[in-house]
């Protein structure tokens, strides 16, 4: 009895953890993070660590969004740009005088404005995700850029704008951002877990024409994840202009793909129908990371760039990898099952057969 | 259905003509309504600029076709034009420098589609990830500063060499776009080119390796970027960081427009070129105009969504219409969905 007991025990662990590419990464990390801190004796100070967390805070919101829309299917290049016209927004608005609820208000409406563009672009007129929100990273960043005439956008910055920005501490380490994102962390998550919406992003992703079929408003749902992505680039910007305390007209520049890489690396699928909030973080810690330990092993700051993309390519390899290496697992425990109910009833065997063949022919047409 | 709506989706459905159309209505307006857009050396100094990106143009037109997507070629222009001056300025001779040029190019677009064909991976995703490469490589080889610049003037007189009053570097461009164009339409590669663009079905029946056909595009497009890159270089005898960068947009917004379909399979490269060509008269005609330059990314952005919308809708139209012209054999998802077993 109790074999059994620490049986299912043990298999129920290994599909939890490792089945799981997040904790996988999470624990590679944890190694990176104990190697440096015996190497580099700067790397464990607070004043580092500090550093670290609020960078990675700006890349967890995008990546959150980033994470919701490729649930659905969909794909968000926008998100640098619509960052960088949020904290544009924002700090105009402060500069211009008003106050702060309406100046993040106006940021917010700005970020939920351009991702409802970008679904209704996708889901009415039927353009490719990637075009549409290609189109939209011009657009975006070339309104910023007209807006400021080319100039950063200075003095906007209050007390209170430091606590937003993670630059003045509340208690201890924490910082207004850190709590923040934790709260968006969990609410996100129980949106896509635990809520018949949530569950909808995941079936659309997996299956257009399926959750169509099953009534989903396949439309609806996805123009959602595209306005979630764009709130989360605003709650972003209006962070960023906070850590940063001034807005250069290019300061979104290149996020989108920081933002793609740490979705993936947390286990969504470009395919669609894959991914969680937990994973988006330990995507975005992990491309924070690689950053800060390039920048104090005196790597040249240059070569940044180019690790984001190899980080990035790396990224998709292995999540490739992964989906194949589980769909042949999982084939092969189908497999098992079969051979099973077939040594109990062989005469449904052929009905099996025949409604099963159609439909995998079928099934590559149906999802372009 | 009336007769003139039937001619005019005829009409439109013909290759070309729409694209065609565009440019000659802008063309005309701005003549007529700017004075100055008219003269020759203001023309030639914006054809001159526009150089690179109608070669690149070519390039990513053919990895369309061919059913994948480049974003890296702007990142790799930029990093050729310094791999191609720098070797200059280290006294290559002016063969070598042009080959280090149009090898880096070359490379990276080898390294797309070995990534893309043989680990099946996302064309979209891996080249933006080797824009980056190439982006942050151009900062480490020029150190985050401008540099400049050869004593080669042979090298200089690539780009700046005067052929009949126009400079040789629109002349390459013509050339390049009428080599590829009679690649596409002539060659065994080019049918290869558009069956393995067209599905996988299509292609397999054919008895066409899709895989490599497209490897083989992002060769030529990485090659076409490397040269776009010595012609910059050439040209302005100086390369900085950033350079180049955002090029892509333009070249996808030219293609977009100029009716190459995204789905793959269908298209043309000299329609792509008069895309490129449209975008420039555009940016010509604005800047003529005195609107600031800063919105041209907002133009271009619009441009991608437009040309999306009317290709599509002018394929439909055909496609219902039943124009002979542009209805290519990939069946429109839409309808293949209702396959058979419905």
């Amino acid at each position: 009895m109790s074999a059994i007991t620490s049986r299912a025990l043990g298999e129920s662990l290994r599909t939890r953890f490792l089945g799981d590419p997040a904790v996988g990464i999470l624990s590679l990390l944890v190694v990176a993070a104990v190697v440096m801190s015996a190497y580099e004796p700067t790397f464990a100070t607070t004043g580092n660590v500090t550093n670290i967390v609020n960078a990675m805070v700006t890349v967890s919101f995008l990546s959150i969004g980033m994470t919701v829309v490729l649930i659905a299917g969909g794909l968000d290049l926008s998100v640098g740009s619509t960052m960088g016209l949020c904290a544009g927004v924002a700090a105009k608005l402060l500069t211009y005088g008003l106050p702060m609820p309406v100046a993040f208000l106006g940021a917010l409406a700005a970020g939920a404005g351009i991702g409802l563009l970008n679904g209704l672009l996708i889901t009415r007129l039927g353009i490719p995700d990637f075009i549409a929100t290609l189109a939209m990273l011009g657009i975006a960043g070339g309104v910023l850029l007209y807006w400021t005439t080319g100039v950063p956008i200075l003095g906007y910055m209050t007390p209170t704008y430091y606590y937003i920005g993670g630059l003045t501490r509340l208690i201890g380490p924490i910082t207004v951002p850190m709590i923040l994102v934790a709260v968006i962390a969990v609410g996100v998550s129980v949106l896509l877990r635990h809520t018949r919406f949530g569950v909808m992003f995941y079936a659309v992703g997996s299956s257009p024409t399926g959750a169509l079929h099953a009534g989903v408003r396949v439309a609806r749902v996805k123009t959602a994840a595209y306005v979630i992505s764009g709130l989360m680039a605003a709650v972003a910007g209006i962070h960023i202009a906070g850590r940063t305390t001034t807005v250069p007209p290019l300061i979104g520049n290149g996020y989108e793909i920081t933002a793609i890489a740490a979705a993936v690396i947390g286990g969504a699928s470009l395919a669609g129908g894959k991914g969680r909030v937990f994973g988006a973080l330990v995507g975005a810690l992990t491309l924070t990371l690689t950053r800060n330990i390039i920048n104090l092993t005196g790597v040249e700051s240059s070569w940044q760039a180019v690790v984001t993309g190899l980080v990035l390519i790396v990224a998709i390899t292995a999540n490739q990898t992964w989906s194949v290496l589980s769909a042949r697992s999982r084939a092969r425990a189908l497999t098992r099952t079969i051979s099973v109910s077939r040594a109990h009833a062989p005469s449904t065997r052929r009905e099996g057969m025949a409604s099963e063949a159609p439909a995998t022919q079928r099934h590559p047409e149906t999802t372009p | 259905m009336s007769t003139t709506r039937k001619t005019a989706a005829r009409v439109l459905g013909i290759d070309g003509v729409p694209i065609v159309t565009a440019l000659v209505i802008v063309t005309v307006y701005f003549s007529a309504t700017v004075p100055a857009f008219l003269d020759g050396e203001g023309l030639r100094y914006y054809l001159n600029e526009e150089v690179p990106i109608f070669i690149i143009t070519a390039g990513l037109a053919l990895v369309i076709i061919a059913g994948g997507i480049d974003l890296s070629i702007g990142a790799v222009l930029g990093l050729s034009a310094g791999t191609s001056l720098l070797a200059s300025m280290h006294g290559a001779p002016v063969i070598l420098a042009v080959l280090v040029g149009v090898g880096t190019g070359a490379a990276f677009g080898l390294l797309n589609g070995l990534v893309i064909v043989k680990l099946r991976l996302n064309d979209f995703i891996v080249t933006l990830g080797t824009l980056n490469i190439a982006a942050g490589l151009l900062v480490v080889l020029t150190d985050h500063v401008q540099i400049t610049g050869t004593d080669d003037a042979r090298y200089l007189a690539i780009a700046n060499h005067s052929v009949l009053s126009v400079s040789s570097a629109l002349v390459l461009a013509v050339l390049v776009v009428a080599v590829l164009q009679a690649v596409l339409v002539k060659s065994a590669f080019g049918r290869r080119v558009r069956a393995s663009g067209a599905g996988a079905s299509p292609a397999l029946v054919a008895g066409v390796d899709a895989g490599r056909t497209k490897l083989y595009a992002y060769v030529v497009s990485g090659s076409l970027a490397g040269f776009g890159g010595v012609l910059l270089a050439s040209r302005l005898n100086s390369v900085q960081p950033g350079m180049a960068g955002g090029y892509e947009l333009s070249a996808i917004a030219a293609a977009v427009l100029g009716g190459v379909s995204l789905a793959g399979g269908r298209g043309a490269i000299w329609q792509a070129a008069v895309g490129g060509l449209l975008l420039a008269t555009l940016k010509q005609g604005f800047r003529l105009t005195g609107v600031d330059p800063l919105v041209f990314s907002i133009i271009i952005g619009v441009c991608i969504l437009v040309g999306v919308i009317v290709d599509r809708s002018v394929y439909r139209l055909a496609l219902t219409l039943g124009s002979p012209a542009s209805v290519s054999p990939r069946p429109e998802p839409a309808r293949a969905s209702g396959g058979p077993g419905r």
